[in-house]
């Protein structure tokens, strides 16, 4: 396997740091571009992910014309804070109402291309402890200033926050390296090219994600890459180098969920490309055990994961935006 | 009659008087105009916040304890970048310097600096939350807040719209507390060698502070060393914390005058190893404070003496080491600079406290630079990794800091 695509379409969030070439590049090819954060209780860190992006990339740059926060629910301040520092913030369910509620963070992904306006979507987590607005421009920035790209992921090193105070130096990763690097390395070796595959911040335009189907919980990122590499090839896939992401840390059960679904959405997305045939239907518990009083218990949790069609199947959604585009036409 | 070249000397210092006395006048006519604008300065503030916030995240998110700044130092220079100074520089000594010009090539410059350095060790989980009306973070309130508004500065003059005659020379201290004994500063203004207009000292917390002395300080730590060589007499050696309590004891038998003012503050203690075992090492940490420099060096002379003489009693390897050392420096309540700061501050409805200072104003002083420290916002927990800073006072910390140079600008440091 040749790692041409690696060298070609890797980059360094120094590459984009001229903002303001940025902001000529997008005012010139007449481009908005969104902000979407998916939260449920991240009362920590959502204020300052607001602050800091509409400081830097309204405020001083207009690179951003909007912030939207797309919440599941939260029981914490999560969604007064946002609506404090001047984010646009939707309830999930709120959104679409009409159609089944689901909770999760493709969901909320999925609810975003119809809230959002713009032509460009950046999608971060609401997590981010060490946020600066590299996350966004280096993200947008292969969009703008190439023709190919149509979408880019974050990679970066993953330090993990342990308690509440101290800094783990390295780790994270986990469920790529044990999960989804030797599942690529099993089916599509150049995917393998994708360092952090399953990086929750990624950005792309709206005729891509519109397009692709969305499952509403940890299997986003997977199928998402999956969808896009079928249907319009590795070339118009770019990965940025952010350098540094904190984030929270998980324990290894947590874990074991996580890769659970994002297993289930693999093995259906290659059974959907005809590369492997099943014989029997997958289970939908994840079992786990825990020692409780010198004996195990059983920890069984029921993992469904419901998947949106493209957006642009959906009627609203056409209603919306397609009058618009063909205006612009 | 007198002859001519004392009749000279008499017209030179009534016309030197004269002056004095106009530029007075010049300056407070000044201050009166704007003084009153100062208020109205809190919206236009408040406009910025998320500028202001960014930044205080941003700067206050890089670890930065003493002796290792670089990576704020390049945050710090990189936001002043992006604010757009006139200038923006990192001296000799690897402080970062941002110049927004001024309209008279004539008028020294005016300084407004902070100390980059905290006391949060770089290991410390630094990320910040921003809550509705607080920050919390390690370091915010000694000094990330006070780093981080100077950074702000040129945008908040932007938006008030505001020009100064003298040159604003923003300045981000490295070295500074602790064991750094303030050598950013010592070394900014070593190698400076051109007049200083004045200067504001800016500190995250506390709003209301007005420093405009420093004591005389000496910082010192005793360390004790117990040899570990001899095994056969383990269980019966001296005790190195025993000692340093005898130390102790007898620091608080000293007579400390009342006048001039003067104290010794025991800070730190630390030493052993377990608990059934007999401490071989322990440090002590003080300091010795004094509106008198003759004062600090003679209550540091009879430490020295107890030291040494305890040493010998005990038979034990024990050291008096100075960390630091700053000298008593003062502008009279009197002068200009404190009188408009008091006015300026009173304006805001701020009342003023006023604390004698160890920190850059004393360099400042020392060198006849008038000069004063000022808070920005109140907080909780300074020194702790939970430290809090309240965001509304945080909008009136920075307007005083403001009419301080207005102050300054209209000539209260040219006497």
């Amino acid at each position: 396997m040749n790692n041409t695509w690696l060298e070609k379409n890797t980059f360094h969030f120094s590459d984009f740091k001229d903002l303001r070439n940025l902001v000529e590049v997008k005012e010139k090819k007449n481009l908005t571009i969104s902000l979407c954060l998916p939260t449920l209780n991240e009362e920590k860190t959502i204020a300052k992910e607001i602050i800091i992006m509409k400081s830097e990339l309204m405020t001083r740059y207009p690179l951003l014309d909007e912030i939207v926060v797309v919440d599941s629910g939260s029981t914490d301040k999560t969604e007064e804070i946002a609506r404090e520092y001047g984010a646009d913030v939707y309830r999930a369910s709120d959104v679409l109402p009409e159609m089944q509620n689901f909770q999760g963070k493709g969901e909320n992904l999925w609810k975003a291309l119809y809230i959002t306006k713009g032509n460009i979507i950046v999608y971060l987590d609401a997590d981010i402890k060490n946020i600066h607005h590299r996350f966004v421009y280096a993200l947008v920035g292969p969009l703008l200033l190439s023709d190919r790209i149509k979408y880019a992921k974050a990679f970066y090193d993953r330090p993990i926050a342990i308690g509440t105070n101290i800094i783990r130096a390295t780790g994270g990763g986990r469920v790529t390296e044990l999960v989804i690097r030797p599942l690529f390395s099993l089916y599509f070796p150049e995917l393998t090219q994708i360092l952090q595959p399953l990086s929750g911040e990624y950005a792309g335009y709206r005729e891509i994600f519109e397009r692709i189907p969305f499952p509403i919980g940890y299997g986003i990122e997977t199928s998402m890459i999956l969808d896009i590499y079928e249907k319009w090839g590795l070339d118009v896939i770019a990965q940025v180098d952010l350098e540094k992401r904190v984030h929270r840390n998980q324990d290894t059960k947590a874990l074991g969920r996580m890769s659970f679904v994002i297993l289930k959405t693999f093995l259906n997305r290659i059974e959907k490309l005809g590369l492997i045939e099943k014989k029997k239907e997958m289970y939908n518990e994840m079992i786990q055990y825990k020692l409780e009083k010198n004996s195990y218990k059983t920890d069984i949790r029921q993992v469904v994961e419901q998947e949106r069609p493209p957006m642009i199947d959906i009627l609203e959604y056409r209603n919306k935006f397609l009058p618009e585009r063909k205006a612009s036409k | 009659m007198r002859p001519i070249i004392e009749r000279e000397i008499v017209i030179f210092l009534k016309i030197r008087g004269s002056l004095q006395f106009i530029n007075s006048i010049d300056w407070k006519l000044k201050m009166e105009n704007y003084i009153e604008e100062i208020p109205s300065y809190l919206e236009k503030i408040r406009s910025v916040k998320e500028m202001i916030l960014a930044n205080i995240v941003m700067i206050g998110q890089v670890p930065s304890p003493t002796f290792h700044e670089a990576r704020r130092v390049e945050v710090f220079q990189e936001r002043m970048f992006e604010a757009q100074v006139d200038e923006c520089t990192i001296d000799e000594f690897r402080n970062p310097i941002g110049v927004i010009r001024g309209t008279s090539d004539k008028k020294p410059p005016i300084f407004v600096v902070a100390h980059l350095d905290t006391y949060i060790d770089k290991d410390i989980d630094h990320n910040y939350t921003i809550r509705k009306d607080m920050i919390h973070g390690p370091g915010i309130m000694d000094n990330s807040a006070g780093a981080a508004i100077l950074v702000s500065l040129p945008e908040i003059l932007r938006k008030l719209e505001l020009q100064f005659e003298s040159d604003i020379v923003i300045a981000g201290l490295i070295y500074s507390i602790g064991k750094g004994n303030l050598q950013g500063i010592r070394q900014l203004l070593g190698a400076w060698k051109t007049p200083i207009r004045g200067a504001i000292c800016v500190e995250g917390g506390e709003l209301g502070r007005l420093n405009y002395y420093s004591d005389g300080t000496r910082r010192c730590e005793v360390e004790c060393k117990i040899s570990a060589d001899d095994g056969a007499e383990y269980r019966f050696k001296p005790n190195a914390i025993l000692i340093l309590n005898e130390v102790i004891n007898r620091i608080l038998t000293l007579r400390l005058p009342q006048r001039p003012r003067a104290r010794v503050i025991i800070g730190k203690i630390f030493g052993g190893f377990k608990h059934g075992i007999i401490a071989l090492e322990g440090t002590l940490g003080f300091e010795i404070q004094s509106n008198s420099d003759d004062m600090v060096k003679t209550i540091f002379r009879d430490i020295t003496d107890i030291v040494d003489g305890l040493s010998h009693e005990y038979q034990v390897d024990m050291k008096l080491k100075t960390i630091s050392s700053v000298n008593a420096s003062t502008l009279s309540f009197s002068h200009p600079l404190v009188k408009s700061t008091v006015a300026i501050m009173k304006k805001l409805d701020l009342k003023p406290k006023a604390e004698p200072s160890g920190s850059e104003l004393s360099i400042f002083l020392s060198r006849k630079i008038p000069a004063v420290t000022l808070g920005v916002s109140r907080g909780h927990n300074y020194h702790l990794i939970n430290a809090q800073m309240e965001i509304e006072p945080m909008y009136k910390g920075i307007a005083q800091i403001i009419g301080v140079m207005k102050a300054i600008d209209s000539g209260v440091c040219d006497e």
